[in-house]
């Protein structure tokens, strides 16, 4: 357990405190948010043309861009979120419990960004359901993007099982304390509880760590997400097994990032020093620098396969890809992050929160920046390139941009309006472990 | 056949045989079905043997007919007269609609036991439940696999077997003889209504690294065998017609995910990034729903039910005549002309004229006729399944005209053009020229003759496995060669230049980026006019 002096009634601090700062960041969020809806509703109206978007091959451009671009990396948040939470219940990794309920709720913000995107990205939303559900038992067998579709499915479904069962827990031991107009919810939540489902419940939630872990590498990031790309044969620059260990790492790196700044915010929000404490933002900047670290050396992989004397179409690729501005920026980004976690590991003083939260931003705007540029300069570089339009050009469009202010605009009101309803830290993060049967006998009295 | 015969036979067993068990899930299983068989009054070897049969029917040992005969009498002895003889109603089930083990079962449901009111639980029992279940599940998988019976609305990814299938549509694009003209390019814009920029058929001039020579390509959608585009699909709009293996896009189904055009190879998708510019009320078409003419009887014979069929002379078949239909293909989807917005499009070897529902031949295609009106004649579009002589067999048959035309160095020593006639051989028959696609003159001064040595074929990427059905004659372009930068050139026409000849409001474009760039000018219209 770790050495916080927490105690159970300061979960509860978001939920019984609402400050103006709070309904300053709903605001802001909110319009943001609206923007950009309404700039999405113009391009219901108009079509995809309002992006800038168009035709490979003789059409001069790329026909996926910041849309899939950003639907990967959220998905990536949320998988490797989930990959966290799972971490830290299946190895014990208390230090780190505080966060693991964010990182769950992490994983649902970011997953239901992603399925914006799927939305977003669509010709034809409107029929999204119908074709898909009418066709599903034969393309299932060969689509990647349904697999994709499938899976991210299976995850959602195994994410909000994992959340609902861990907060049965909490919510029953301090339903007494918490608002009364949420009433009906909680009673929905914990339906049906009794004391001995709690073994069963942890036992049930260790398995689907388990199992999370277990699949994560073959069929989460690691897997089906890469292959949406790497299973075709004709753009060098998707191509190779790399792909597989590149976008995990990318997840989990984007991930930490995400935890890292919302924890962040909501230590300064609550005073929350003694819950989230200092201990645990060193241990996740270490974290943040070790997959920043695989991720470099896997783009080294991939960089120096491409231009010793690959192929020609690789080759073209990977000069391509190494001079364009956007990616050495990305590149810099992390650069920069991995020599301050060095520096900190190094000498105790170089850490600070501030910057931590700085390195988050650098790596999320980073791993954003590479997904996007993965996605179209792999299609700017196709194998048959004899067209003189290729390779063609793209920079998102105006609509394009506002979406990703937009939707994470959408993921924070999610976080403030879910810090507002449940205990954003789990009841276990705060009490003991050991003396657990008679703190929880405490709790139930109280 | 029956199954003793076949044991007794050398021929290799299926594996399912030679296991103990038959089942692929074993001989508990197995055992399982039999014990609950045995529960009921019907005889239980019976089910079992055809379980065991319908797997035979699944690894293709036994046909489907040699299946119903084995089994049509013993399955009527067995379940009596009143209960209503369960083959004669399957005969009446749709069998293409039975696509997974789902609609199988929802297909029984529907079989209606003589007004018992029987529940479908005793029913199934009656059927000799475990056994025939088994059995039709196989079978059902066996569909399935196969591809060549499906589901309506949901088509497959590969042509079917050559045997099975009725053609095979390509191209032989004679590069040697292409000049650039961009006739069929307008050709195709005029047959489609395609929007600005979509260049469905794209001709270029590209420069040969190594000489500096100037060729042409002529690219249209390769309409691949093994089509990636089709696979990658999540709503399998892009498809594969197994009766033919053209590649279209159901465009009433396509949600726009642009995976087909990211999957392509060729780079010859053109996706409807907003309004067409062609309206569709100018669009000739049969004034009907797609879902209407697919209810619109289409004939009887199997090939209708199969549902990709429209029989001449059925009311399907004589609506879209009539209404020189150019939207829908034969199923009544709509696959053919300029896709709706939001939705992908591309060359579709202009299905409709294929299911000869147009004023337009079939075995034709807009892009050819302009070509040949041109006298260039580079375009022979046909079935690459066919052999000289054949219906449609301009394709393979210009290619084998060509590849005589261009003997290598010891044939051309040894050959007699005169005594050959044509330049080639049949057994028992002597070939004749076909007035319909060539004059006896140009057969006697054939068009551009090679005195090079031997005939260069190719097709485009073929080592990535696509399958390609266009087949060009010509010099294939080196991985240096890169397309002549089209607003350098003014020796050859560019794609203004064919404007003229084009019916529609559309701007024939060459690069579409340009035109669809939607920086702070405003919508593209507006660059269009200042343009214009
Ligand atoms: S050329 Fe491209 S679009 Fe045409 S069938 Fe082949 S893969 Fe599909
Ligand atoms: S754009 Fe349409 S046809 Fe192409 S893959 Fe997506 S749904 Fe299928
Ligand atoms: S075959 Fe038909 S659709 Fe294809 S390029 Fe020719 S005219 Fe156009």
């Amino acid at each position: 357990m770790s050495a916080i002096d927490a105690e159970p009634d300061d979960i509860l601090t978001p939920i019984k405190n609402t400050s103006w700062r709070w309904f300053i960041a709903f605001g802001v969020a909110a319009a943001i948010a609206l923007v950009w809806l309404a700039a999405w509703g113009y391009q219901l109206q108009e079509g995809l043309v309002v992006t800038n978007l168009a035709d490979w091959g003789s059409g001069g451009g790329v026909t996926w861009g910041l849309y899939i671009g950003a639907f990967i990396w959220w998905v990536g948040i949320a998988h490797g979120g989930i990959i966290l939470s799972a971490a830290v219940r299946l190895f014990g990794m208390t230090r780190y419990q505080p966060v693991a309920r964010v990182a769950e709720l992490l994983t649902i913000g970011a997953l239901s960004m992603a399925g914006i995107y799927i939305v977003v990205h669509t010709g034809r939303p409107d029929r999204l359901v119908t074709s898909v559900i009418e066709s599903y038992p034969w393309t299932v067998q060969s689509s990647p993007l349904v697999w994709d579709v499938t899976v991210i499915t299976l995850y959602f479904v195994m994410t909000a099982t994992y959340l609902a069962l861990t907060l049965r827990y909490d919510i029953v031991r301090l339903r007494h304390k918490m608002p009364k107009y949420f009433a009906p919810l909680y009673a929905a939540l914990t339906v049906g509880y009794t004391k001995k489902e709690d073994q069963i419940i942890e036992r049930m939630v260790w398995w689907l760590a388990l199992g999370i872990i277990v699949l994560a590498p073959l069929l989460l990031h690691g897997g089906v997400i890469p292959w949406l790309f790497a299973l075709l044969p004709s753009m060098p620059g998707w191509q190779g097994a790399v792909q597989g260990p590149s976008f995990l790492t990318i997840a989990l790196m984007s991930a930490i990032a995400g935890v890292i700044i919302i924890s962040y915010s909501l230590r300064w929000a609550y005073d929350w020093e003694h819950v989230l404490t200092d201990n645990m933002f060193r241990g996740l900047t270490a974290w943040l620098g070790l997959f920043s670290l695989l991720f470099t050396w896997l783009q080294l992989q991939q960089i120096i396969t491409g231009v010793f004397a690959a192929p020609k179409d690789l080759s073209k690729f990977s000069f391509a890809k190494i001079t364009t501005p956007e990616y050495i920026a990305a590149m810099t980004f992390i650069a920069i992050v991995l020599a301050y976690v060095f520096a900190q590991a190094v000498d105790k003083r170089v850490f600070s929160l501030n910057r931590s939260l700085a390195a988050s931003f650098l790596v999320l705007m980073g791993t954003l920046t590479e997904k996007v540029l993965f996605v179209f300069e792999g299609l700017e570089y196709p194998t048959f390139s004899l067209y003189h339009a290729v390779p063609g050009h793209y920079f998102p469009s105006t609509v394009e941009l506002l979406s990703v202010a937009g939707t994470a605009s959408l993921c924070t009101i999610f976080f403030l309006v879910i810090v507002k309803v449940v205990p954003v830290v789990e009841l276990h993060a705060v009490e003991s472990h050991d003396d657990h049967d008679d703190h929880e006998g405490e709790e139930v009295r109280a | 056949m029956s199954t003793d015969e076949s044991s007794e036979s050398d021929e290799p067993r299926h594996p399912y045989e030679t296991d103990e068990s038959f089942h692929p899930m074993g001989k508990e299983w197995e055992d399982e079905m039999r014990a609950e068989l045995e529960e009921t009054e019907y005889d239980a070897d019976l089910g079992m043997q055809m379980a065991r049969d319908a797997q035979r029917l699944v690894a293709g040992e036994i046909s489907e007919e040699e299946f119903y005969a084995e089994y049509h009498d013993d399955v009527e002895d067995e379940f009596e007269a009143d209960e209503r003889p369960i083959f004669d109603d399957l005969d009446g089930v749709d069998l293409d609609e039975v696509g997974d083990d789902q609609s199988m079962l929802e297909s029984l449901q529907d079989v209606d036991l003589s007004g018992d009111d029987v529940s479908r639980r005793s029913m199934m029992k009656k059927m000799g439940a475990a056994g025939l279940f088994l059995g039709y599940s196989a079978y059902a998988t066996h569909e399935n696999e196969q591809d060549d019976e499906i589901p309506e609305q949901v088509s497959g990814v590969r042509p079917q077997g050559e045997d099975e299938r009725e053609h095979r549509w390509g191209m032989v694009i004679d590069l040697d003889r292409c000049d650039g003209c961009l006739s069929c390019v307008a050709g195709c814009i005029n047959e489609n209504g395609t929007s600005t920029g979509a260049n469905w058929m794209y001709v270029f001039a590209y420069e040969d690294d190594q000489s500096g020579q100037r060729n042409f390509l002529v690219r249209p959608c390769q309409h691949c065998s093994n089509a990636p585009c089709a696979k990658v699909c999540p709503v399998r709009a892009r498809h594969t017609r197994e009766k033919d293996g053209l590649v279209l896009t159901n465009y009433e189904t396509c949600i726009g995910c642009r995976y087909c055009q990211v999957a392509c190879p060729y780079g010859v998708n053109y996706f409807q990034w907003g309004e067409p510019d062609v309206e569709m009320g100018r669009l000739e078409f049969l004034d009907e729903t797609p879902a209407e003419v697919q209810e619109m009887d289409a004939g009887d014979g199997f090939e209708a039910r199969a549902g990709t069929y429209a029989e001449e002379g059925s009311d399907r078949h004589e609506a879209l005549s009539e209404a020189n239909d150019h939207v829908y293909d034969a199923r009544g989807w709509w696959a053919d002309s300029r896709p709706p917005t939001g939705v992908m499009g591309k060359c579709t070897m202009c299905p409709s004229r294929q299911d000869g529902h147009t004023d337009n031949p079939k075995g034709t295609v807009a892009c050819m006729n302009a070509c040949d009106e041109t006298g260039m004649s580079a375009i022979h579009f046909g079935d690459m399944d066919a052999e000289i002589g054949d219906d449609y067999d301009r394709g393979v048959r210009y290619l084998e005209r060509r590849k005589n035309l261009n003997p290598s160095p010891t044939e051309k020593n040894e050959a007699d053009p005169e005594e050959d006639g044509f330049g080639w051989e049949e057994e028992g028959s002597t070939p004749q020229p076909r007035d319909d696609i060539y004059t006896q003159e140009d057969w006697e001064n054939p068009p551009a003759p090679h005195d090079t040595s031997q005939l260069s074929t190719f097709k485009l990427l073929e080592d990535l496995g696509t399958e390609p059905n266009i087949t060009y004659i010509g010099n294939e372009p080196g991985p240096d060669d890169e397309q002549v930068d089209p607003s350098t050139v003014d020796d050859i026409p560019g794609y203004e230049d064919i404007q003229r000849d084009i019916q529609w409001p559309v701007t024939v474009k060459d690069n579409r980026k340009h035109h669809l760039d939607y920086g702070a000018g405003g919508p593209p219209e507006d660059t269009e006019s200042e343009e214009a």
